[in-house]
């Protein structure tokens, strides 16, 4: 990228900077920077909304801050964060290594850091991780699979962003599940970028490739299932081919109840944001240490049968 | 091809000629071999509507980037207005954020319909590509800046505008203009090809087609022949606006839902399908045609990658390098016939 259009990002960047909306700034308030990879995802806009409802709920200002899917970004949010004299630091990292130097400079200058969702390993110091085992998520899916066909299955595996850390961990935990058993085979793996758009059109290709379709089309999220599932509906194959997503996002849940999607992963992102911001504000208060440094939640398989688990079921209207 | 030099007498028939003129459309059929050789499955007319289909979206764009490019423009901002458009499609034919996720057999909610909803859309393109095409005419910024601000901006201004969230499920007519047919043939397919035609006539048979070749080819000599060259540089954006919008809304149709993250990085695919089709980045030189075999490169390219169960990461690098082939192979067809 040129140099000038790298200033005028990094410009618009700091401009955007400007707007962020600090609610409730009174002197003696103690405030947290509450930071997502992203605010273009549906994901993290919930895990927003909850850090910051459970922010308002425990009496503590909450500062926003958008990543925009740039580490640069996210780097800048930290270091001002730390620079604005705010309490502490409650954040979903982009990405876990490219992060680690912002958040280490946080925690050198005594600012505390909870991290939700992603791990960042080897910075001593982190007061806490809140978190769910995406390798445990593919996992269950891979779990669901098997029981509900015992006999065996055709499985075409539609894969995210190459090289993306959720994506490795889920399409890990299908096969940690799958794997050596020959009566499930991996007919096509192929990936969709975690994109409906390219689920549908990859699912297209897969199923013109085909001399009988798959028995199950398990994707690393929901957009890239979604996408599959108009693929099948236009090939009339919906009764065939059963399609799993992950993420529980609510369009997934209407589709689960619907009957057009066999099941989703909940990961319990709203859980993890109130349950990493109980732990930061307690910390804050009483100077208390975390229980435990790490908490994971279990990732669990929705289905029709128990999709009042779900934590985004009230988002359906 | 009116920017080609007259193709040489039939008796003395010239091979670089030909490749020049045709460089693009070989190095396609040469790629469609090779996948049908591997794959034959690669031919059924199953896959190749599949393959039209799914290039169909980024088309419509490569359309409008043709005129953009040719006045030595770039627009970066394609994908986020695709993505704008659609969602206000979708609210309008949706009525609003109400029951936005209805997916399934509760799908239909009452709204304003397909015909509201595609011309929302097509309106939200056209102003959107207007205020660039001011913003490069009036305030002198050079494309690549307003259309990387644009790019942000929509992208922003798609994400307020439904918070984040997709808006999905629409009455079967909607649909029918991403997931329907005319006879064998899928909608946005037909959409497509009608929007080239009228292109290819636009650019190649009319006033306006002759200025927009003049403008890219050389601005100061336009402006010193007294054409209007800032409403001929605003006319182009306004058009690639126009397609983005209609863009956004047969996407939104096809995929059942429009979603603020829709069409990330097709400017990339767009401007590549444009470049293989032998249209130039320096303005003045390039065809409808050209764009048309250069998208249906690409879209050729990532079906039979993955009919071929080819790894996604070897799938990167193969995409990679074949788009540098392709332009390389027309450049080369191109030098020497002029040499010849």
């Amino acid at each position: 990228m040129p140099r000038s259009s790298r200033r005028l990002l990094l410009a618009s960047a700091f401009a955007l900077g400007l707007c962020l909306p600090v609610t409730g700034l009174h002197a003696q308030e103690i405030r947290v920077l509450t930071s997502v990879p992203s605010l273009g995802f549906p994901f993290f806009v919930h895990m927003m909304k909850e850090l910051q409802a459970e922010g308002a709920a425990l009496g503590v200002a909450t500062v926003e801050s958008d990543g925009q899917n740039s580490t640069p970004k996210q780097t800048a949010d930290v270091e001002a964060a730390v620079i604005q004299g705010l309490d502490g630091i409650v954040i979903s990292p982009s990405d876990v290594n490219a992060m680690a130097p912002a958040i280490q400079t946080a925690v050198e200058n005594g600012v505390p850091v909870v991290t939700i969702d992603r791990r960042v390993d080897g910075v001593p110091g982190i007061l806490a991780h809140v978190g769910a085992d995406n390798v445990k998520g593919g996992e269950a899916q891979g779990e669901w699979i098997k029981a509900n066909y015992p006999d065996g299955a055709r499985i075409v595996n539609l894969q995210g962003q190459p090289g993306a850390s959720p994506a490795i961990d889920r399409n890990q935990g299908v096969h940690n599940a799958l794997d050596g058993d020959a009566k499930y085979e991996f007919i096509v793996e192929q990936t969709a970028n975690f994109a409906r758009d390219q689920g549908l059109a990859v699912t297209e290709s897969i199923l013109a490739g085909l001399d009988s379709p798959p028995d199950v089309i398990v994707a690393a999220n929901d957009d890239m299932a979604l996408g599959a599932v108009e693929a099948i509906k236009a090939r009339g194959m919906g009764d065939q081919i059963a399609v799993i997503g992950f993420d529980a996002l609510p369009e997934a849940l209407a589709a689960v109840r619907d009957g057009v999607l066999a099941g989703t992963v909940e990961q319990f992102p709203g859980g993890q944001s109130r349950k990493a911001m109980q732990i930061m504000v307690e910390h804050l208060k009483d100077g208390k240490a975390p229980e435990a440094e790490v908490v994971l939640l279990t990732p669990i398989v929705i289905t029709a049968d128990n999709i009042d688990e779900a934590e985004r079921l009230g988002e359906l209207n | 091809m009116s920017t080609e030099t007259p193709a040489a007498a039939p008796a003395n028939f010239d091979l670089f000629s030909f490749l020049a003129k045709f460089a693009p459309l070989i190095f396609l059929l040469v790629l469609m071999g090779v996948f049908a050789l591997l794959e034959p499955r690669f031919l059924s007319p199953l896959n190749l509507f599949n393959v039209m289909r799914q290039v169909s979206i980024y088309g419509l764009l490569a359309i409008g980037m043709t005129f953009v490019i040719l006045t030595r423009g770039i627009d970066l901002s394609v994908g986020s207005l695709l993505a704008f458009a659609g969602l206000v499609a979708a609210a309008v034919a949706k009525g609003g954020f109400e029951s936005r996720f209805a997916v399934g057999t509760a799908a239909e909610a009452a709204g304003y319909g397909w015909f509201l909803a595609m011309l929302a859309a097509l309106a939200v393109g056209v102003v959107c590509g207007g205020l660039q095409g001011l913003a490069i005419t009036k305030l002198k910024v050079p494309p690549f800046v307003v259309t990387l601000g644009g790019m942000s901006a929509f992208r922003g201004a798609a994400l307020l505008f439904a918070g984040g969230g997709p808006v999905s499920g629409f009455d079967d007519a909607y649909r029918w203009w991403g997931q329907g047919y005319i006879g064998p043939i899928p909608v946005p397919v037909v959409i497509f090809a009608i929007a080239a035609i009228i292109a290819a006539i636009a650019l190649r048979y009319t006033r306006f087609g002759r200025n927009v070749y003049a403008v890219g080819g050389n601005p100061e000599a336009a402006r010193l022949s007294g054409l209007d060259v800032d409403r001929i540089t605003l006319s182009v954006y306004v058009i690639i606006g126009f397609m983005a919008g209609l863009g956004g809304f047969v996407l939104s149709a096809r995929l059942n839902s429009a979603e603020a993250v829709a069409g990330l990085t097709y400017e990339l695919t767009v401007i590549a399908g444009v470049v293989i089709g032998g249209t130039s980045l320096f303005g003045g030189i390039g065809t409808i045609f050209g764009t048309v075999i250069g998208t249906l490169l690409i879209g050729v390219l990532l079906n039979g990658l993955v009919l071929n169960n080819v790894s996604s990461y070897v799938q990167q690098i193969i995409i990679g390098v074949i788009i540098v082939l392709a332009v390389a192979f027309d450049t080369f067809a191109k030098s020497r016939r002029k040499r010849a």
